[in-house]
C-alpha cells in the first residue's frame, strides 16, 4: 500500500515541477513547437513569393513551378543523406567529387566500354558507397576529423576524376539517363523530382523508424552516452557516410542525365549548396537533431530563390550572394528562437 | 534484517594501484529491499569499491556472490549481464530523444517489415511507460517530448529505468545522484529512490550528502582509507556517529 501511495505522490510531484516550468511561457501548439525551426524558410518562402507576384507573376506558372522542383531533386537527395550525417555529428565536403566521380565512371563505361547504361548505373552506385565507406574509415579508423577528412578527400576524389577523364567531356546518353534527369512523367510532373522526394520519404524513415537514425540522433547529441549504451559508434559512422556516399552517386546520375553530359569538374558546388540547404532546414550542425521535412523546404528555399533571381535578370552569380545570406539570417534567426524559448534567458527579457 | 541472505555479498575485497591499496579487506553486504548507503571521504574508497563491483576494475583478491552465487565480473558487460546496473552522475541519456527511445537505446525492440529491421516504436513507447509505472512508479506527463525539457527528477526516473529496464536486475547502483541538483529536484529524486526500492530493487546508493543519506538509507556503510570503518542503521544511528566514522575515531572520542 505504501508504495501506491508513493507512485501518485510521487507522479503528481514530477508533474507539478513541469507546470510550474511552464508558466509564463508562451502557450505554443505541439506540432507548431516541433516544426518552429523550419518557420523560418517558411516565412522567406512566403516572402520570396509575394515579391514575385508584384514583379514578376510568370513566376508562378507551372512550367516554371515545375522547373524549380527539377532544379531542387538533385539536392533532395543529397539533402536527405546529409541530414542524416549532420544530425550524427558528421559532415560530407566530398559529395560534390564523389558525384562528379561516380557519374564520370558511368559515363565512360558506357561510351568508351559499351557497357550496358543499367549496369554501368549501378557500377556508379557501388563506386560512389564504396567512396562513403572510405571517408567513414578515414574518420573512424585514422581518426581524423570529419570535416579535414571528407576535404583531403574531395581533393582526392577529384583528382582522381581529371586523372581518369582529363578535361574531357561525355555527352549523349541512351535511355534511361536523359530521362531520369530531364523527363516528365503526365506531361508535366519531372521524373527527378520522384526520385528526390521518394529519398527524403525514405529519409524520414531512416531517420525516425530504425536504428541508423536513431543512433545518428544518439551519437550526435552523446557520444558517450550512446558508445556506453553498446552502440558501436565506429559502424554506425561508417554507415552513415556510406549512405551520403550512394546519394552522391545518385545525384551524379541525375545530374548527367539533366545535361546529357559529364565532365570530372561537374557538381562543384554541390556540396556547400547543399549543406546550407540542411541548416537553413532547421538541421543543427553540432549534432543531434534535424528533420527531413526542413530539408526539403531548406531545397526548396534555395532552388526558388535561384529562379527567381534567373527571371528577374540578374546576373547569374548573384544566386552566391543570395544562397549565403539566407543561410546567416536562418541561423541568426534560430539563436533568436533558442534565446527565447532558453528559460533561464526569460528573466533578462 | 540480518535474518535474511544478501542479494549481493562482497568479501576481502582488496585492490591496490603500484603501492598505494586502495581497498584493504573490504566487505559488502547488499540485502533485499533495502536502500545501503556507501559513504566517505575523497580516497576513502567508496567509487573503487564501486567500480570493482561493476567490472570498471578487478580486484587484487575477494569475492563476489550474487544471490549466494559467485559472480564473476570482469567488464562492465559482465557485471550488467549478472544484474547489476549502475546511474551514472551524468545519467548518459540523450538530450534530444523522448523518454522511450532513452530507456531502450542500443536495444529496440524490432519489427520486419518486407525482411527489414525497423524499431517498433508502439511497442517501445507502450514497454516504457509500463517500466516507469511499476519499476520507477512514474507517470511522465508529457512523455514524447525530448528529455532536454524534462526536469532533473523526470530525467532521473528516465535514466533508472532504463537501468532496471530488464527483468533480472538484482542490484541496482546510483552514483551521486543528487550532486548536481536544486533543493526541490533533490527532494523528488530521493523520493523516486524511495519508490524504486519499494518496487523491489535494492539499491547502492552513494553520496556526499548524510542529510540525504538519512532521509533514504536503511543502512549506511563508511568508508575511510579504504577499510569498511563500520555499517550503521540508519533507524538506530545519527549523522554525528556516521560523520565520526568518517573522519576518524579523535572525533568520534571527542563527541
Amino acid at each position: 500500500m505504501p508504495s501506491a501511495e508513493n507512485t501518485s505522490m510521487m507522479s503528481s510531484e514530477v508533474g507539478q515541477s513541469v507546470a510550474n516550468r511552464n508558466v509564463g511561457r508562451k502557450v505554443e501548439l505541439p506540432w507548431l513547437q516541433r516544426y518552429i525551426n523550419v518557420a523560418g524558410p517558411l516565412v522567406m518562402i512566403f516572402g520570396l513569393s509575394l515579391v514575385m507576384l508584384i514583379f514578376e507573376p510568370r513566376f508562378f506558372e507551372i512550367t516554371n513551378l515545375m522547373i524549380i522542383l527539377q532544379d531542387a531533386s538533385i539536392f533532395m537527395v543529397l539533402g536527405m543523406a546529409m541530414t542524416l550525417v549532420v544530425t550524427g555529428k558528421g559532415i560530407d565536403l566530398s559529395i560534390g567529387a564523389v558525384a562528379a566521380l561516380s557519374a564520370l565512371i558511368m559515363a565512360m563505361l558506357i561510351k568508351d566500354a559499351g557497357l550496358n547504361v543499367y549496369l554501368a548505373m549501378i557500377v556508379a552506385l557501388l563506386v560512389g558507397t564504396a567512396c562513403g565507406v572510405v571517408n567513414g574509415l578515414v574518420i573512424t579508423k585514422l581518426r581524423v576529423p570529419d570535416l579535414m577528412a571528407t576535404l583531403a578527400m574531395d581533393v582526392i576524389y577529384r583528382g582522381l576524376g581529371l586523372v581518369l577523364a582529363a578535361g574531357t567531356v561525355l555527352a549523349r546518353f541512351p535511355e534511361p539517363l536523359p530521362t531520369l534527369g530531364r523527363g516528365h512523367v503526365f506531361g508535366f510532373f519531372p521524373v527527378p523530382a520522384i526520385v528526390g522526394l521518394s529519398a527524403l520519404i525514405i529519409g524520414y524513415i531512416l531517420y525516425h523508424h530504425t536504428r541508423l537514425g536513431r543512433y545518428a540522433i544518439a551519437i550526435g547529441a552523446n557520444r558517450e552516452a550512446a558508445q556506453q549504451t553498446g552502440i558501436n559508434v565506429d559502424k554506425q559512422k561508417i554507415y552513415l557516410y556510406a549512405l551520403m556516399g550512394l546519394c552522391a552517386a545518385i545525384a551524379g546520375i541525375l545530374l548527367t542525365g539533366r545535361l546529357n553530359a559529364i565532365q570530372s569538374t561537374a557538381a562543384v558546388g554541390f556540396t556547400l549548396h547543399t549543406i546550407a540547404a540542411v541548416v537553413v532546414g532547421g538541421t543543427v550542425l553540432f549534432g543531434g537533431r534535424g528533420t527531413m521535412f526542413g530539408t526539403l523546404v531548406g531545397v526548396l528555399l534555395l532552388a526558388m530563390v535561384t529562379n527567381s533571381l534567373v527571371i528577374l535578370r540578374f546576373q547569374f552569380f548573384w544566386q552566391l550572394v543570395a544562397a549565403g545570406v539566407i543561410i546567416i539570417a536562418s541561423i541568426s534567426f534560430y539563436t533568436y528562437l533558442q534565446r527565447r524559448n532558453n528559460p533561464d534567458a526569460r528573466f533578462d527579457e | 534484517m540480518t535474518m535474511k541472505t544478501p542479494v549481493l555479498q562482497m568479501k576481502g575485497v582488496t585492490k591496490s594501484f603500484g603501492g598505494l591499496r586502495a581497498l584493504i579487506d573490504v566487505d559488502l553486504e547488499l540485502y533485499p529491499d533495502e536502500i545501503l548507503a556507501i559513504v566517505g571521504d575523497n580516497g576513502a574508497g567508496k567509487s573503487t569499491l564501486i567500480k570493482v563491483l561493476t567490472g570498471i576494475y578487478q580486484a587484487d583478491s575477494g569475492t563476489t556472490e550474487l544471490n549466494g552465487q559467485p559472480a564473476n565480473i570482469k567488464s562492465r558487460q559482465d557485471s550488467l549481464e549478472v544484474g547489476i546496473a549502475t546511474v551514472y552522475q551524468d545519467l548518459g541519456l540523450v538530450d534530444t530523444l523522448s523518454a522511450a527511445p532513452n530507456i531502450f537505446l542500443g536495444d529496440e525492440p524490432k519489427k520486419k517489415i518486407l525482411g527489414l529491421p525497423f524499431i517498433d516504436n508502439e511497442k517501445m513507447r507502450r514497454d516504457a511507460e509500463e517500466i516507469l509505472h511499476t519499476k520507477v512508479g512514474v507517470a511522465l506527463p508529457n512523455p514524447d517530448e525530448p528529455i532536454r525539457d524534462y526536469s532533473g527528477g523526470q530525467r532521473q526516473a528516465v535514466a533508472i529505468a532504463r537501468a532496471v529496464r530488464a527483468n533480472d536486475i538484482h542490484v541496482l547502483v546510483m552514483d551521486e545522484p543528487t550532486a548536481a541538483l536544486g533543493p526541490e529536484e533533490t527532494k523528488n529524486t530521493l523520493e523516486l529512490i524511495k519508490t524504486v526500492r519499494g518496487r523491489g530493487t535494492p539499491i547502492i546508493l552513494i553520496s556526499h550528502n548524510l542529510d540525504h543519506v538519512f532521509s533514504v538509507a536503511d543502512r549506511v556503510q563508511v568508508m575511510r582509507g579504504g577499510m569498511r570503518a563500520g555499517v550503521v542503521e540508519a533507524a538506530k544511528s545519527n549523522k554525528q556517529e556516521v560523520l565520526g566514522l568518517i573522519v576518524g575515531s579523535e572525533l568520534q572520542e571527542a563527541s
